[in-house]
């Protein structure tokens, strides 16, 4: 490589691994498979332990269920509907969820499966993708800008997995007082405008 | 895809995204959805805001072992690696989640009279104890006068009613808590079909229904 090769910006990257996506679905690739797994195996994994800190097994699995799902629902995944990073966060968060509902204290007799199938469903008009992806990028610029506050609680949600009570009792904050800040943040990423 | 005018908060859809919610709420959630595109269309938007904020997450390396295995696994694997069982309802106007309880049409099920305007069947329970049922109110029928100790989740699958709040249509989401009462009264035109999840039991406020009470109650012990 040559010094003077550009550093290869977020986009690029995505841009590359949608690549290695394409030849997962299309030709069974296993050398962009190790690609996929190299670069979303350490997300997963720390998507995992913040909200198991510590769990390292628990994480392994979660890599070996999501990635099994990515070779194997490879051909359903449609680009055109949610770019490749989200559609991992979908499987991931998916797992998750499957993984507490097998391993709860209190048996739940509600299967997710059929519950979070974003991916399969028809997609919207092209019109409104193209609208939609310009939304998406304000929201990666706008949760650098967001106030700490509520940055705090995006991250107990998503990435801890906490309810609205547990991030109030954690943060010692009324619960309408999360619930107003997750409220405000999603106004500010711009994340409610329906067009 | 029906129109509906009655959506889930915000923080709902977002802890539905994130999949901090319980899964019996989802399953409301999930039914909206799948009559509401304003609604899906912002999910996709809370579903990236959950894939940027994992994309924050400082890397944490991952197993040159676990990635050797799982490489040399591929030709082998198939869909039973995965825990998925996808249940297929016969009657598609049933909600894709719930096809999970219900093989053929809501005329199959095993109705109860709750009263003379409404029959029930329950579907499950969440492991927070929240009952998921559905409920069928007669054409212009009402849902006596009502109160719940605990928060009630209602989408509307089929038909339509009204309370004193408005009325509700075809894929309706709504919330009532536990100090709202209130009586919602089908439209004369047909059935309503509801999907309920309390997580508390109903409580009755009418002079004669409150015997129902104890009997109700005695459901949640």
């Amino acid at each position: 490589m040559s010094s003077m090769t550009k550093r290869s910006t977020p986009s690029d990257k995505l841009a590359a691994l949608s690549a290695c996506m394409a030849r997962v679905a299309e030709d069974r690739d296993k050398s962009a498979f190790a690609k996929l797994f190299d670069h979303y195996a350490p997300q997963i994994r720390s998507y995992s332990l913040a909200r198991e800190p510590g769990s390292d097994l628990v994480a392994d699995e979660l890599v070996q269920e999501v990635m099994t799902r990515v070779w194997l629902k490879a051909s359903s995944y449609n680009p055109s509907l949610a770019n490749l990073n989200t559609w991992i966060f979908t499987l991931a968060r998916n797992c998750r969820i499957d993984y507490l509902r097998r391993n709860s204290r209190y048996a739940t007799e509600i299967d997710p499966t059929d519950m979070f199938n974003e991916m399969e469903d028809e997609g919207p008009d092209p019109f409104q993708l193209a609208q939609q992806s310009r939304v998406e990028e304000s929201i990666k610029e706008g949760l650098k800008q967001l106030p700490r506050e509520q940055s705090e609680i995006l991250t107990k949600v998503y990435l801890e997995g906490k309810s609205h009570q547990q991030a109030s009792d954690e943060l010692k904050l009324p619960l309408g007082t999360v619930k107003s800040r997750v409220r405000l943040a999603l106004k500010k990423l711009e994340v409610l405008v329906v067009r | 895809m029906s129109k509906s005018t009655t959506h889930p908060y915000e923080e709902l859809l977002a802890a539905y995204s994130a999949g901090s919610l319980p899964l019996s709420q989802a399953l409301c959630i999930s039914a909206h959805l799948e009559h509401c595109e304003p609604c899906a269309q912002k999910l996709a938007r809370l579903n990236r805001v959950g894939s940027e904020l994992m994309q924050q997450l400082k890397p944490s390396g991952a197993s040159v072992e676990l990635k050797n295995r799982l490489l040399d696994s591929l030709d082998s694997l198939t869909v039973d690696d995965i825990s998925e069982q996808h249940q297929v309802s016969t009657d598609p106007s049933v909600p894709r989640c719930l096809h999970q309880f219900i093989d053929g049409g809501y005329d199959d099920l095993p109705w109860k009279r709750v009263s003379s305007d409404i029959q029930s069947v329950e579907l499950c329970r969440d492991n927070n104890g929240a009952k998921v049922e559905l409920l069928k109110i007669k054409p212009g029928g009402s849902a006596t006068t009502h109160t719940h100790l605990g928060d009630e989740y209602t989408v509307i699958l089929e038909g339509s009613f009204s309370d004193e709040a408005g009325v509700y249509r075809e894929g309706d989401f709504m919330v009532r808590g536990k100090d709202d009462q209130h009586t919602p009264v089908a439209t004369q035109d047909r059935d309503c079909i509801c999907l309920a999840v309390t997580e508390g039991p109903v409580q009755f406020t009418g002079l004669f229904s409150r015997m129902l009470n104890p009997l109700i109650r005695r459901d949640y012990a």
